[in-house]
């Protein structure tokens, strides 16, 4: 094989400081790629409602019935609206993680290297992906409250507790949607991610008290229970509208300060949010690079 | 203006178990230049274009775009420059409008003027009845003037042009040729354009880098490239191994050194003979030619020459 030398063409002269393009602000970036997804999230009507059926039905259907069945919880909690704030348990984790598949049909179909191209960091992407899945889930759980309302569910609305039940929803959902989008950025079939949900979005589901409160497992799975997000994010969710007393986060903590323990669950979702998050962010990066 | 568009130097990249892709490239684009990467599949064009445009990391050495380091200051390499994949790279859900609108945001450029650019590009491309459907319905053709008019929108200084051409059929592909003459000569814009195509390598490109299993081993103007090789080659083919024909066209004095052998197809360049005496020689010799013929070389004698490969064949 013969080799040629590389000259460059003589008219070539060193350059002084070089002078960037334009950047994008961050709130402009951001909300550029939220506006992407919010786009196609709704010309994919699907991705709205599938999510929110099964626990609809929970909620309107198998509610009432349990509570029927079984007597209810024989506290001051109403059982049927026990079991509307813990289907949010499963509402939100399917709500993500089918957000997170459009990640992957991003990957095969749609415009990601166009995205990864974009004088943008790549932590917009994954950001501006979680803006819309946060909404999509916020507007799913409002959907499914106003329909058990409607069906005759109380929820003891106050300021403070609409304040717990909005962090601890929103913390939830962030920490979930950050599973979601690892898993989407680690995975590389459709098929595949889908295969995970199950293990994902539902499992936890039927461990962290959602239809029943935590004590009523063997004691060892309910010292399991308690290291879960979903148990502490469930327990600030019905302290907040149908648990004043705090009965599931005495449960979790054992303390007599219920808004002490209120905070202590609302930081460990916190740290499992922030955590997955920057996770997310970073294998997305560096899968996405190659 | 920066006059060095793309530096590039010791740029490396070996993938997860193994495989150099790219071994070692030293090359630079001036201000305003066409490059080309000529070679075939596999080569390692795509992921030379890859790490310019930061989407794959390198493995090793340097690169520079309008002299910003790609794996230091890659938000501002990419602020000065736009791809077109080879592979299609649209929401499909999205209309055509929408696809080039999310690019102009995302690369900063101003609500009016993004407006006032889309209309003129989509008028330029002939997109002007397409704009408004979804993506997802276009042709392989008007989807990739639809990602040439997107990577244009931001104005780059450099637009790296991946493959534009491959999978489409002969008369799409001559016109987007004829289109991206056009941009060449409306855009101020430094081009690297990679292709396995030559007539594309040498109607566009004022510099060729014929690269070959990751590595670069010819850099030249085409012209330069082909001059090489003369104004005209003798092309037959030989009973038995060519290679063993050019040894005995170079026994009875025949000038061997650009000729090349393939299989059982000799190329004899008649820079310094002519036709009658390799004829005569191969005669004298005992060898027996068929289908003979004689044409003006071309980039793929070039790449042939150097490789031992043929570039469509390898493709």
């Amino acid at each position: 094989m013969s080799t040629t030398t590389l000259t460059p063409p003589a008219d070539l002269a060193r350059p002084s400081a070089p002078s960037a393009g334009r950047i994008p602000s961050a709130a402009r970036a951001l909300a550029t790629l939220a506006g992407r997804r919010a786009a196609l999230t709704s010309r994919t009507p699907r991705q709205i409602a599938v999510p929110l059926l099964g626990p609809l039905l929970l909620a309107l259907i198998a509610a009432p019935a349990l509570k029927q069945a079984t007597g209810g919880l024989r506290s001051h909690i109403d059982y049927a609206a026990f079991i509307d704030i813990g289907t949010i348990g499963l509402l939100v984790p399917l709500s993500c993680i089918f957000a997170g598949l459009s990640v992957i049909i991003d990957r095969e179909q749609g415009a990601q290297r166009e995205l990864l191209s974009a004088p943008v960091p790549r932590a917009y992407l994954v950001l501006g992906n979680l803006a819309v899945a946060l909404g999509l889930a916020a507007l799913q759980v409002v959907v499914l409250l106003a329909l058990a309302a409607l069906r005759g569910a109380h929820f003891t609305i106050t300021a403070s507790g609409l304040a717990w039940f909005v962090a601890a929803t929103l913390l939830f959902s962030v920490f979930i949607y950050g599973v979601a989008e690892t898993l989407a950025s680690r995975v590389h079939k459709q098929e595949d991610y889908i295969a995970a949900i199950p293990a994902v979005a539902i499992l936890p589901f039927f461990f962290a008290g959602a239809l029943f409160p935590i004590g009523a497992m063997p004691a060892a799975l309910a010292t399991i229970a308690k290291f879960m997000p979903l148990t502490h994010a469930l327990a600030l969710m019905r302290y907040a509208f149908v648990d004043p007393r705090g009965t599931g986060l005495h449960a979790i903590w054992g303390m007599s300060n219920v808004t002490v323990e209120a905070w202590l669950s609302l930081a460990v979702v916190a740290v499992f949010a922030l955590a997955l998050t920057a996770i997310s962010v970073r294998v997305f990066s560096r899968s996405a690079v190659g | 203006m920066h006059d060095r568009m793309v530096e590039v130097n010791g740029l490396r990249k070996t993938y997860p178990g193994g495989v150099e892709a790219v071994r070692g490239l030293d090359f630079e684009i001036a201000a305003g230049e066409v490059f080309g990467l000529l070679g075939p599949n596999g080569a390692g064009k795509t992921t030379t274009v890859g790490m310019l445009s930061t989407t794959i990391a390198p493995s090793a050495g340097s690169a520079r775009i309008a002299g910003f380091d790609v794996a230091r200051q890659a938000i501002e390499a990419r602020s000065v420059s736009s791809v077109v994949f080879q592979n299609a790279v649209v929401d499909r859900n999205l209309s055509g409008r929408a696809n080039l609108m999310l690019h102009a945001r995302l690369w900063a450029v101003a609500p009016r003027e993004a407006s006032t650019r889309i209309a003129e590009l989509v008028d330029a491309l002939g997109l002007g009845a397409l704009v408004d459907r979804n993506a997802g319905s276009y042709s392989g053709g008007e989807r990739r003037r639809l990602e040439i008019a997107r990577a244009l929108i931001s104005r780059p200084r450099v637009l790296f042009l991946d493959e534009p051409t491959v999978g489409l059929d002969p008369r799409i592909r001559h016109e987007l040729l004829d289109l991206l003459a056009d941009v060449r000569g409306r855009e101020e814009t430094t081009i690297l354009l990679t292709t396995h195509y030559l007539e594309e390598a040498q109607r566009l490109c004022d510099r060729v880098a014929i690269i070959h299993r990751g590595q670069i081993v010819a850099l030249e103007a085409p012209d330069t490239l082909l001059a090489d090789l003369g104004r005209e080659v003798l092309e037959l083919r030989v009973g038995g191994e060519a290679s063993l024909a050019r040894a005995a066209l170079g026994a009875h004095g025949v000038p061997i050194e650009t000729a090349f052998a393939v299989g059982s197809t000799l190329t004899v360049p008649l820079q310094d003979t002519s036709a009658g005496d390799v004829m005569a020689a191969l005669d004298q010799a005992g060898v027996t030619a068929s289908a003979i013929s004689s044409r003006r070389p071309t980039l793929d004698d070039v790449y042939l020459r150097l490789t031992g490969d043929r570039l469509d064949a390898a493709a």
